[in-house]
Parts: structure tokens; sequence; C-alpha cells
């Protein structure tokens, strides 16, 4: 059991399946944000870092960043929240560098059951401000890979992307970096973390009720 | 003046306000037409008062930030002595705006261009090479131009280019009682702090912005998308009680100056707040903390976690709305900047703050953006379709159901069309009146 997670049963002697909302955000506590905090600044850090990927795993990453990028420009939202772990956060800093979560509104900050929210929304149909849908082709580069200083078995990864999207005549581009931290799990390579830093993150955004 | 009467040559210059501007119905041209844009921003919002910022966003001595009077550009600094000052961000020299980025902290503001410098109260106080100007520059008033009038109600800070503007209290009338009220459900006016903005670009006139800030009839067809997963996925919850909200206990409230309240205490704070919000990240273990430290005081805990309930819009740019503070920017005839700034509490634990901050990322991100594209798309109606005029104000203006009610205030029914029906009134007002605007740049006085 992660500590966030006896962190929260330390209290809560509720049964997961006993929760109205389901599936419970048990995760996302105390901890879980200090953890975030210390991810969010290695994604950040302006550092020349010496490690060596082997081509094999950077080939892996690559494979799966490029899906997670096609699923969405497919709106296949099903199968490309498949490639998150549970426990995961995607999340849209309102500003740069990103302010901490706890202290500042963000732009999108979605655990698994607020991406399924979002998802749903969306299927039905009647989401206006997705009528018609947003058409999207993603363009990424300049990946880097290094090993999670916290756990073991995580890896963090970033790089920029260009995000063109048409819309009812309106062609507008979207810039930034995201940052990713994947682990290893028993069903393959997983995202935990989406982070999205858009160029103008403090800046009025446009219509971005798809997913970045 | 002249562009004015183009408008409709069939009708007297004196009566064209009231030919746009009808009862039960406005002129699409209200919304369309870049010259009453360019008055509205000096009749309407140099010459009321605007809302600025809050004055925890400059906590500090140094501490600035840009704030908007309509499409007029102010710095606002906090002094040396803790004071709040307000000036306009163009150089007295040349023109040059001083401050380029959006907040920050900074001792002085040197112009990028030629040098001069000036304080956080806007005086000039440096000019490389002073030996060329003569006396009659010299006599000249050069500091930074303040608005006529600068006031604050509770922290929040107003401005006014019109020296002959009532009073900040006065203007602020009965809607301050609900200021007031909004303020309580934040622990006290020294209790808010705002933490970061959500900020969005629409391509739509103010007012679009402004009409459905008190519209209670859109929510159950604008917001269907958010309605429907919150049936299918938990069997109801938030804003499920506009489905059929003549019959609710809510009600609209037209308050003077243009200002209104739609109320939606009566259902969504009748039980509990906290049941009826859609579940945030971490709700499950907030829930265990506030009940461990709580105990049997828990619920009006969560409760007050959650948003005060209130659509309180202080015309013609503030709407507090949830446990945000929303500021509506023209900036152009038909683009808008609607900044959704967040609050927490000084006195919560960083538990109750984390989950103040994603309850107020739930409704920008899952409801606003069909409402956008809606307002988006009444532009572009209105826009495209020039022969059909009209654009209707009319819902609950004939059923005889805006009464007064004990308190001496219209009400509504919480679909009546009585919040724009109020404002329009006082945006005809002022649109026909000559406001004196003035700015001033002598020294400023101890």
């Amino acid at each position: 059991m992660k500590p966030a997670e006896q962190e929260a049963q330390k209290s809560d002697a509720r049964q997961p399946n006993a929760y109205k909302h389901q599936p419970p955000s048990l995760y996302v506590v105390p901890s879980f944000y200090e953890w975030l905090d210390e991810v969010s600044t290695d994604l950040g850090q302006a550092t020349v870092r010496d490690v060596e990927v082997s081509a094999g795993f950077f080939s892996r990453v690559t494979q799966l960043l490029n899906v997670e990028s096609r699923l969405l420009d497919q709106q296949a939202f099903d199968r490309w929240l498949e490639l998150f772990v549970d426990e995961c956060i995607y999340w849209i800093p309102s500003a740069r560098p990103a302010p901490d979560p706890r202290t500042a509104v963000t732009l999108e900050f979605h655990d698994r059951r607020r991406l399924l929210d979002r998802i749903a929304r969306l299927n039905t149909g009647l989401a206006y401000s997705q009528f018609p849908v947003s058409r999207t082709s993603r363009q990424w580069s300049g990946l880097e890979i290094w090993p999670s200083h916290v756990r073991k078995d995580e890896w963090h990864a970033r790089y920029n992307f260009m995000l063109a999207e048409s819309r009812s005549g309106h062609n507008r581009v979207l810039g930034g970096w995201n940052g990713f931290v994947l682990r290893e799990t028993d069903s393959g390579l997983r995202l935990v973390v989406k982070q999205i830093n858009l160029n103008d993150a403090d800046g009025p955004q446009g219509n971005n009720s798809f997913f970045l | 003046m002249s562009n004015l009467a183009s408008l409709d040559s069939s009708v007297s210059y004196e009566s064209q306000w009231d030919w746009l501007v009808q009862p039960d119905r406005v002129h699409r041209r209200v919304y369309t037409d870049e010259h009453i844009f360019a008055r509205e921003m000096d009749n309407i919002f140099a010459g009321t008062w605007v809302f600025l910022l809050h004055e925890s966003e400059i906590p500090s001595p140094n501490d600035y930030r840009q704030a908007w009077i309509g499409t007029r550009e102010m710095i606002v600094t906090r002094g040396e002595d803790g004071a709040i000052h307000v000036f306009a961000n163009r150089c007295s020299h040349r023109g040059a705006t001083l401050c380029r980025e959006h907040r920050g902290s900074a001792s002085n503001f040197t112009c990028p261009y030629h040098g001069w410098k000036f304080d956080t109260r806007g005086q000039l106080f440096a000019v490389p090479g002073k030996n060329a100007y003569g006396p009659v520059f010299k006599s000249r008033d050069m500091n930074l131009a303040r608005p006529a009038q600068v006031a604050s109600y509770k922290g929040f800070i107003f401005a006014t280019l019109n020296p002959d503007a009532d009073p900040l209290v006065k203007h602020l009338g009965n809607a301050a009682r609900y200021i007031d009220e909004w303020i309580a459900h934040q622990g006290g006016a020294d209790n808010i702090v705002v933490s970061g903005a959500q900020r969005f670009r629409l391509e739509c006139n103010w007012k679009l912005v402004w009409d459905n800030a008190g519209d209670g009839y859109h929510v159950p067809f604008s917001h269907q998308s958010l309605l429907v997963m919150t049936e299918q996925r938990y069997g109801g919850g938030d804003m499920t009680y506009f489905a059929d909200a003549d019959r609710s206990k809510m009600f609209g409230f037209a308050l003077d100056n243009g200002h209104s309240l739609v109320d939606q205490r009566p259902e969504m704070h009748a039980n509990s707040a906290w049941e009826q919000q859609r579940p945030q990240p971490g709700r499950e273990p907030f829930e265990a903390h506030v009940a461990a430290k709580f105990g049997a005081g828990a619920q009006p805990v969560l409760d007050t976690s959650v948003g005060a309930g209130m659509n309180l819009n202080i015309f013609p740019n503030l709407a507090l709305i949830g446990n945000q503070i929303q500021v509506v920017q023209p900036v152009k005839v038909g683009v808008t900047a609607l900044h959704w700034n967040a609050t927490r509490r000084r006195d919560a634990d960083s538990e109750m703050n984390t989950i103040r901050m994603r309850t107020q990322e739930d409704f920008p991100i899952m409801g606003e953006m069909d409402d956008a594209t809606n307002f988006e798309e009444c532009q572009r109606g209105l826009a495209n379709c020039p022969e059909d005029e009209w654009v209707d104000i009319s819902r609950h203006y004939e059923t005889g159901k805006d009464i007064v009610g004990d308190d001496g205030v219209l009400t509504g029914p919480v679909t009546s069309d009585l919040h724009m029906r109020n404002y329009y009134g006082q945006w005809k007002r002022l649109m026909k009146a000559a406001p004196t605007l003035q700015c001033d740049k002598s020294k400023v006085k101890k």
C-alpha cells in the first residue's frame, strides 16, 4: 500500500465501494501533493541531466507518448485513459512556472474520477463547446527521459508541443511543453502524471474544452 | 455624437437610446456597433465605478498589478506606507506604457523609452538630462494620471474617472448588504486571499457575458451535458434544482444602479451544499480530515468550503460567483476577457484551501465553456443577420411576477429577465448622460 493510501485510510474506515461518488479519490491527499510538487519542480528544472537511456526504452516511451497524442486527436478518450494508472493526474497549471496547486487555482486538475466526468460529459453529445468537435493534430519533439529520484520504478519525461486545432472555421495553434511521470507496471509502461505547460498559461484562454 | 445619429436617421438623437433599449427588447447594434462600444468605455466604464482588484492581490509594499477601467489600462500599487495607489499605465512623456508585466513588485517604474522614473504613487522623480527642459515644462504637472476617484469597499478596490460620481457606498446601494453576506461566507473581509485566476478570451460583446450573469433560465439547456453527466454518474447533484427553476425557492433580485442577485442559497444551501457539490479530487480524504478535526462540527466546515450560492453582479464588471471574484473586461466590441479569480481563506488549513481550489475549478472547466460558446454564437448571429433587429428580454415581463418584496427590493422568478431589464435601465441612464471624465496629474497630497 502506498503512503498516500495509508494516510487516507488512517482516518477513514469506509470500504472503497461504500462511497457515493465512484471511483473515490482516496489518493489525492497531502503527501500526494507534496510528491507532485517535487515532480513539478524536477520536470521544470533548467539543468543538464547526465543520464543515458537505452535505445530500447527510449523507443518504448516514444511509442507510448505517440499513442497518447494520437488517441486524443482521434477523440478515443476511453482508450486514452487506459494509458494511465488508476491513481493519475492530468494537470494544466494557470501560470509559468507551475504554481503549487494547493494554493493556486489551475486551469485544469483532474484525478481519475474527474477525467471520467469530463469524458462522460463530452460523450453526451450535448457539450456545446465541442459541438462540432475540435479537430486536432499534435506535433511534439525534443523528448528527454530520466529516472525519478523519488521512486525507482518511475521515469520523468518532457517534450515541446504544438497543437493545431480546427473548429467551426477557426484555426488555432497552442504551444508549450508537457511533463510526464511514467511507471513500469505489470501491464506495461503507464502514465501517472501529465502536466501541460501552455506558453500563455497565465493569459486569457480560448475554447480549450477538448483534452490538451 | 454624429456617429450615433447615423444609427437610424428616422429617429431623433434624444430618443435614440430609448429606441435602442426598450423595456422588453434591446437592439442588436448595442452588441455589435463599435461606436456604441466606444461610448460605453467612456459613459459606462469610466463614467461610473468599476472594480479593479481585490487588495489581497497586492499584499505587500511595492506590489503592483495592471487593472482596467474598460479599455483604459491602469497600474494599481501598494505604496511604502501600505496605501493603495491607482494611475494610468502611460508615461507622462511620450505615452509609452511603463508596466509591461501583469503583476510583480517594484519600488519604482522606469520608462523603458527615455528613462523617466516614477515612484509607487506615480510621482515623477527623475528625468535624465533635466537641464534641457525650461520653466514652462517645469510648471506643468507631469506625474502619472490618477483617476478622479478611488475607493475600497472592504478590500474590493474600485475607481472612476468621473469626479461627480456618487460615493462608492451609495453606488453599491442595497447590493452592499449582499456583498457583506458573500464576505461572511468567506469568514470576513480580512480572510479573503485571491489565489490565481482562470482567464478566458471570448469572441463576444461584454454584455453577452453580463446578460448571462443573472440568467437562471439557461441552466438546463446550455449546461445540459453537465446535468446529464451528473445524473448518469452520481444520480444528480449541483444545479439540478434549475430543472424546474420557476417552482424552486430561488429568486432574482433587481438591486440599485443596475446591480442584481440570483440567490441559489434556498436550494443549494437548503440541506448541505457540500452534499450537492460534484465530487472534487481529494473529496473523501478531505471529508475524513474534517471529521477527525471538527467531529460533530464537521458539516458547517464542509459547507463553507463550497460556493456561497450567490450570483451577485455589481454593474458593470464585478460578479461574485461561487467563491470566485469574477471580472468582466471589455477588449473590443466583439471581444471580452473574463477573469475568474479564485479565493482561499486566511484562517483555513491547507486541506481546506486545497479543496477550495479543486471546487472552484469545477464549473469553469465543466460548465463555463458551453456558455462561452453560446455567447460567441449569439455574437455571430447578431452580427450576421442585421435585418432581424431585436434581442428579447421580456421573460416574465408580462406575467406580473416581478414584485416588490418585503424589503422593498424588486424580486422576480429566477428565470425572469429582470436582471437584464434592470441593468439596461442603468445602462441607458449612463449612455444618455454626458459625464465629466477627469484624471489628476498634480502632486499627491500627503
